[in-house]
């Protein structure tokens, strides 16, 4: 999908922010606030980094069939975060990415974050957490192949994408916190959030055991019937 | 015009703005302006209910004892606690960044309250109309599947096909639910992208439609915005606040006032707003 339709615009933007723009905002970082605000620095990387994502696909039209399924993936993933405790947003995002390529898996995992966050509150922590599930999706989709063949490799994938997602997250809750990075604190926010991990964790292999024969069964059939 | 009815880039900006200077001044006296500030705004727009309160509470309590009792940075002990020292700056910083977390929770809860999905659209739809055409699509998905979910539960629970007071049989029942809505959305969706096709999609620029407008007012609020932004992020430039190793505070010269006043300003700007909009209204109606 193109995000971005003028040209000049989409190569300035892949080419400018990883060679001129993160540099520059870490340099700014570094002499004007003397390497103090790692906060608002990171929230700007990662945003640069969702936009050089979604710039990046560059395939013409990812045809209107596989869009409105990518949409409704995306529905379903956002329809899921109601559900109290166990969320499946991630085994959903694996199946779309696993069967729908790692371009849908990556809108999958952001969009659904960012419709879902309408409802559970919008803030500084909507761009990490897009970029956490957007990359979660897109990883998979580059390990289709073997994720598809393989049962355990998929569970794996699950537990590793729940705990390194906790992980990360609690990387953000330090800095917002506290302004810099403080590994006591880090150490204080991991073992609060290990419920939370253990749940995503659980939750992650639940969903994509229970996900993965009739969903995968679903996405195939329509891939096979209709050749999106 | 209402503050919520302004253009959503310029309710964006303004709430940016705010939270830019909440989350990254650390300076104590503009976090406590902005913890009354938004305390303030919740109760008189009405946004936070009793509960909400409570947990903003609770989120201040933990994230102010959180930083003492982790962090022994700091050249004054209060007292010993297990043999680490519990030092005046770390109490004093987790204060200020407990009065943060709190205030910029109060303004998220405003922004989550104003930005509603077609606002949220809007904004995306600028930057990528092929975004903002699967953000819609998956929205718009999202409240079907809510409506197809209960459906079809309706239907299957009708037919006797499962008994919600059997934990087994019901959890069973939903998975049946959940297969059935899955395929009859995905069938349906290749039916929506035929449509889509045979209707022209993809053949030329897509456009989208908005009914929201740039105003003459947007900008001038847009502008004061920005001004009174950067009179504190100057004020703040200037005045110090250093908490570690030891407190160093210089927040009332003139640049740390002046910081104070326009983010006072900044912040009560939707009440000031609204206010007007009420005064005028009680004008026009004592008038006929």
């Amino acid at each position: 999908m193109r995000v971005i339709e003028n040209p000049r615009l989409r190569a300035i933007l892949r080419y400018g922010i990883p060679f001129v723009l993160i540099p520059a905002l870490v340099a700014l970082s570094a002499v004007l606030f003397e390497g103090q605000r790692y906060l608002i620095i990171s929230i700007g990387i990662v945003v640069l980094a969702l936009l050089l994502f979604m710039t990046g696909f560059e395939k013409r039209n990812i045809g209107s069939r596989r869009m409105v399924i990518t949409a409704i993936m995306t529905a379903l993933a956002v329809f899921g975060r109601f559900i109290p405790l166990f969320k499946p947003i991630t085994a959903i995002c694996v199946m779309t990415a696993i069967y729908l390529g790692a371009e849908a898996g990556f809108f999958c995992g952001s969009l659904s974050v960012l419709i879902s966050n309408i409802w559970f509150g919008q803030g500084p922590w909507t761009p990490f957490q897009m970029l956490g599930f957007g990359l979660i999706g897109l990883i998979a989709g580059y390990l289709s192949r073997v994720l598809l063949r393989s049962n355990a490799l998929l569970l794996l994938y699950g537990v590793i994408a729940g705990v390194a997602y906790s992980f990360i997250m609690d990387v953000w809750t330090v800095l917002w916190y506290a302004g810099g990075f403080d590994w006591g604190l880090y150490t204080a926010a991991i073992l609060s959030a290990l419920p939370f991990t253990a749940l995503y964790a659980v939750s992650n292999v639940v969903f994509l055991l229970l996900l993965r024969k009739p969903v995968g069964n679903k996405l195939n059939r329509i891939k096979i019937k209709y050749g999106v | 015009m209402r503050f919520e009815q302004l253009n959503p880039f310029t309710v964006a900006v303004y709430y940016l703005c705010v939270l830019g200077i909440i989350m990254f001044s650390m300076n104590p006296l503009l976090i406590g302006i902005a913890l009354l500030t938004s305390v303030l705004s919740a109760v008189i727009g009405g946004t936070a209910d009793k509960k909400a309160h409570l947990f903003s509470l609770a989120v201040f309590l933990i994230a102010a004892l959180l930083n003492p009792i982790f962090v022994h940075k700091g050249a004054t002990p209060l007292f010993f606690f297990n043999d680490n020292p519990i030092t005046l700056e770390a109490t004093v910083y987790g204060l200020c960044a407990a009065g943060m977390l709190t205030a910029a929770l109060y303004r998220l809860r405003d922004l989550s309250r104003v930005m509603t999905s077609d606002r949220v659209l809007y904004l995306f739809g600028r930057f990528s109309p092929q975004i903002a055409l699967l953000l819609s699509m998956a929205i718009r998905y999202t409240a079907l599947l809510r409506v197809r979910w209960r459906r079809i539960c309706d239907s299957q629970r009708a037919l006797g096909l499962f008994d919600d007071g059997n934990l087994i049989d019901a959890v069973r029942g939903r998975a049946r639910v959940l297969s059935i809505l899955i395929t009859w959305t995905l069938e349906n969706g290749i039916v929506t992208a035929e449509s889509m096709e045979s209707r022209g999609y993809g053949t030329g620029r897509r456009t989208s439609f908005a009914v929201y407008r740039v105003h003459k007012y947007d900008v001038i609020v847009m502008l004061i915005c920005f001004l009174l932004t950067a009179l504190s992020a100057v004020g703040v430039y200037y005045s110090k606040a250093v908490f570690y190793p030891a407190l160093t505070m210089d927040l009332l010269n003139p640049w740390g006032i002046t910081a104070a006043a326009g983010f006072t300003v900044l912040s009560v700007l939707p009440l000031i707003i609204n206010g007007k909009e009420a005064i005028r209204w009680r004008l026009l109606l004592s008038k006929t």
